[in-house]
């Protein structure tokens, strides 16, 4: 064992002479490596300036904002660095629970009054009555309305009217149409809520933590809100150190400059951390569903080619060996780890390479002119197939690429910047492309499943089956929850039995933390929250 | 064949390094009777394995027998360094010559789109080029010409204008030559050593600006063969599955140390005056 690592530090030294000899390693590795430098001095003086508790936190930059009006991103921001809350949240089990509303009643799932609770303060000690919340909650629609920011609210749920009653703590919600899950969909973090009497100055919410500094793509400081109402808040400082790479993330725990971080993607260093007893790796069957959509306008149209596709590829190698666990393996767009009866379902095409090409020779779709590739109507097949580098969907499609090339279908992996990429998702401008997405991310499926339904999916490929059309409709018009289920695992099944995405997995996320120096840092399958009161120093 | 003996005898280092780069070129050559393994047959289950009999250099992430890639990465590396010094070299000391030659507003022109170009930091103006064609080794090659020809222009230029006006210059204009052709007896001949004495010399660095920006991801794409890529995908490998990187990086490493010796003793033949 010793001997081992000598043979890795000699291989590690040998290694960093070679790359200054070759200089390959130019500005990305450097960049890295600065920023690690900077991390390194910036965590000596959070420590130093910092009496107390403190803890040093790393994760991947989404947002520069924290303003839930701005994007997707930025209201996770505001809920995932532990300063803002929603009416309602998720908990461990995806489970709506009560936040700062703290009772509600609705008689036809259209008018609903929610109780706001009381006491409840910001963490600049305002407080948090109704009509800051119903403000709060008009302000994220009227941006969007007015196109000032690009979070899309409406696309859960619109209210005829909001109501605010301060004596009563009450605010009054009217539903355009009725809306079963609407403590789910104001759990999403576009529903957050912030004191708006503030809010041209700064983003201020109830959350356990409040925001002191910022610099820009570096770091994020946090200090206690004295003012938090559930429970008392373990850390007096937290710094958020924003890191793009994951190895980096990785190699910042393990020399001790943060304490915690979030979702390393690679597999090789997370097989370190897991092996190594001075780090607390806490791993969850996530709810984001890694698949790639096929596009119906182009060659994928084609039955017998989406079928072979889904016999060729071996979902469960991928999984574990190509991506080194970072997913589950499965074959429904639902994780396999919610209960939307996974078990119930049949795999119609599971791995089975000679089937793959048996269905090919069947459906004559063959090379004829023997140059390796099968030709469709007498083109050569040659999928244009997009993929971006976020959670390891590069590696996916370049895995997928390799296995269809394998029989005879050419395939050709563009990897592209993820704006680039949902632009082409848009436009149609590919055969495959790859997605990581969360499934139920306002607490169940039905919007997920919505990208399928023959209204709305062409931003998702075009995809149309009548029948598919016919139970969603039945999905969103009712209102029992047996119904619900029975009606969700239908939906699944003929996605499956019309191979009509390309399930990858289920993406596990993670959090890793020094053992020595934090605990209760479990990360929770829902990823809108990340700093919470839970996570303390360890004792 | 005497004169071949003589040569080497005279030139025994220049022989040794001829031979190490005729070596190298070999590999590329012979790729597909040197690898063991099709280097795109990929074996998902047998990802990121560390060198053993079966596979010498171990596997990539995708199953793919390393020895083969990296093998197979000669041809890709070469023939893409090689071509873009060729192009560089062309283009550089055409325009030098005609610039120096020449003079005036042609010169000027010439001279001054050169140090815009010297202006930039080369490997950001080569990713910002990159970037924009898209990537691909092609535009890879096209971006870095861009930022260095100018080395060649700016050097032919100075080569023509130490002997723009000497006498048998004069003497040729005088006696009817055309432009053309002092451009071609005299003006190419007298630069032509230092130029590609600089151009042998170069070929090293230019095989590092590629595999620099496929490292990048500016360059080639998965899944072809190519040095820089293969140790971007090993990156993040480089505690766990360090052979991902060594590999790619000592094929690197030779090669461009082999080019560069072979550009410094180039210089000692052609270019008696240090001797």
């Amino acid at each position: 064992m010793k001997k081992m690592k000598h043979v890795k530090k000699a291989a590690a030294v040998f290694l960093a002479a070679l790359m200054v000899v070759s200089g390959t390693a130019c500005s990305k590795s450097e960049t890295g490596g600065e920023s690690g430098g900077d991390t390194t001095a910036q965590s000596g003086e959070s420590a130093q300036s910092g009496s107390g508790t403190h803890l040093n936190f790393s994760c991947y930059n989404y947002s520069n904002s924290m303003d839930p009006v701005t994007n997707v991103n930025s209201s996770w921001c505001f809920l995932r660095y532990g300063v803002g809350e929603c009416l309602f949240k998720f908990d461990e089990e995806v489970q709506v629970e009560y936040a700062l509303c703290d009772s509600y009643e609705t008689e036809d799932y259209t008018t609903w009054v929610l109780h706001i609770r009381d006491g409840v303060k910001f963490s600049n000690g305002n407080d948090v009555t109704p009509t800051v919340v119903k403000e709060s909650l008009e302000r994220v629609y009227a941006a969007e309305a007015d196109g000032s920011g690009n979070s899309t609210p409406s696309q859960y749920v619109t209210f005829s009217g909001i109501e605010a009653d301060d004596e009563a703590g009450t605010v009054t919600l009217v539903c355009d149409s009725q809306t079963v899950n609407l403590p789910g969909i104001l759990a999403y973090p576009w529903y957050a809520i912030v004191d708006t009497s503030v809010i041209d100055e700064e983003v201020i919410g109830t959350g356990p933590y409040a925001v002191s500094a910022i610099a820009e793509n570096s770091t994020i400081d946090l200090v206690r809100n004295e003012n938090y109402w559930d429970g008392e808040v373990p850390y007096d400082s937290i710094t958020i150190y924003l890191t793009e790479d994951s190895s980096t993330k990785a190699m910042a725990l393990q020399s001790g400059d943060v304490e915690l971080v979030e979702n390393i993607t690679t597999a090789s260093d997370l097989e370190a951390l897991e092996a190594d007893p001075t780090y607390y790796v806490s791993t969850t069957a996530g709810v984001r569903l890694g698949n790639s959509y096929f596009n119906y306008n182009g060659v994928l149209g084609n039955e017998a080619l989406r079928q072979a596709i889904q016999y060729a590829i071996d979902d469960t190698t991928m999984c574990d060996v190509t991506v080194g666990g970072m997913y589950t393996a499965g074959c429904s767009v639902l994780p396999s780890s919610l209960s939307y009866g996974y078990d119930e379902l049949t795999d119609t095409y599971a791995y089975d390479l000679d089937k793959a090409v048996a269905v090919l020779d069947k459906a004559g779709i063959v090379d004829s002119d023997g140059d390796g590739y099968r030709e469709l109507d007498g083109e050569k097949i040659n999928l244009n197939y997009v993929a971006y580098s976020s959670r390891n969907l590069d590696e996916f499609a370049q895995a997928v690429a390799i296995t269809l090339e394998s029989i005879g279908i050419g395939c050709t992996v563009t990897v592209q910047d993820y704006d680039t990429a949902l632009a082409n998702q848009s436009a149609g401008n590919f055969d495959l492309i790859s997605s990581n997405a969360t499934t139920v991310p306002t607490g169940d499926p039905v919007g997920f499943l919505g990208n399928f339904y023959s209204g709305n999916s062409q931003d998702y490929g075009y995809y149309s089956n009548e029948e598919y059309d016919a139970l969603y409709e039945q999905l969103l018009n009712t209102t029992d929850e047996e119904e619900q289920l029975s009606l969700i695992i239908d939906l699944q099944q003929v996605l499956i039995d019309d191979a009509a995405t390309l399930v990858h997995g289920y993406y596990n996320s993670t959090f890793a933390s020094r053992a020595d120096a934090v605990s209760g840092a479990d990360i929770v399958p829902m990823d809108y929250y990340w700093i919470t009161t839970k996570i303390k120093p360890a004792e | 064949m005497k004169k071949v003996t003589s040569f080497i005898k005279k030139n025994p280092a220049f022989t040794v390094f001829f031979i190490l780069t005729l070596g190298v070129i070999a590999v590329a050559v012979f790729a597909p009777f040197i690898a063991t393994h099709d280097p795109y047959e990929a074996v998902l289950t047998d990802a990121v394995q560390p060198p053993s009999s079966e596979h010498w250099f171990g596997t990539d992430r995708m199953g793919r027998d390393l020895f083969s890639r990296v093998i197979y990465g000669a041809r890709a590396s070469l023939s893409a360094s090689l071509s873009l010094v060729c192009i560089i070299v062309v283009a550089g000391t055409f325009l030098g010559i005609i610039a120096g030659y020449f003079g005036g507003i042609l010169d000027a022109v010439i001279m001054r789109i050169s140090d815009m170009m010297i202006s930039f930091p080369g490997m950001v103006l080569a990713i910002a080029v990159a970037g924009i064609l898209g990537a691909n080794v092609t535009n890879a090659v096209i971006a870095i010409s861009i930022v260095s020809w100018t080395k060649y222009a700016r050097l032919a230029r100075s080569l023509v204008l130490k002997i723009r006006n000497r006498d048998y210059i004069a003497a040729a204009r005088v006696t009817g030559s055309k432009n053309g052709h002092i451009l071609w007896k005299y003006m190419l001949p007298n630069a032509l050593p230092t130029i590609l004495i600089t151009g042998a010399t170069d070929i090293g660095s230019m095989m590092l600006e590629i595999a620099g920006l496929s490292f990048l991801g500016f360059g080639a794409q998965p899944p072809i063969a190519e040095w820089g890529l293969m140790l971007n995908e090993g990156r993040a490998y480089m505690t766990a599955a360090p052979w991902l990187m060594i590999f790619p990086g000592l094929a690197i490493f030779i090669t461009v140390v082999v080019f560069n010796l072979l550009g410094d003793s180039l210089r000692d033949v052609l270019d008696p005056r240090d001797e």
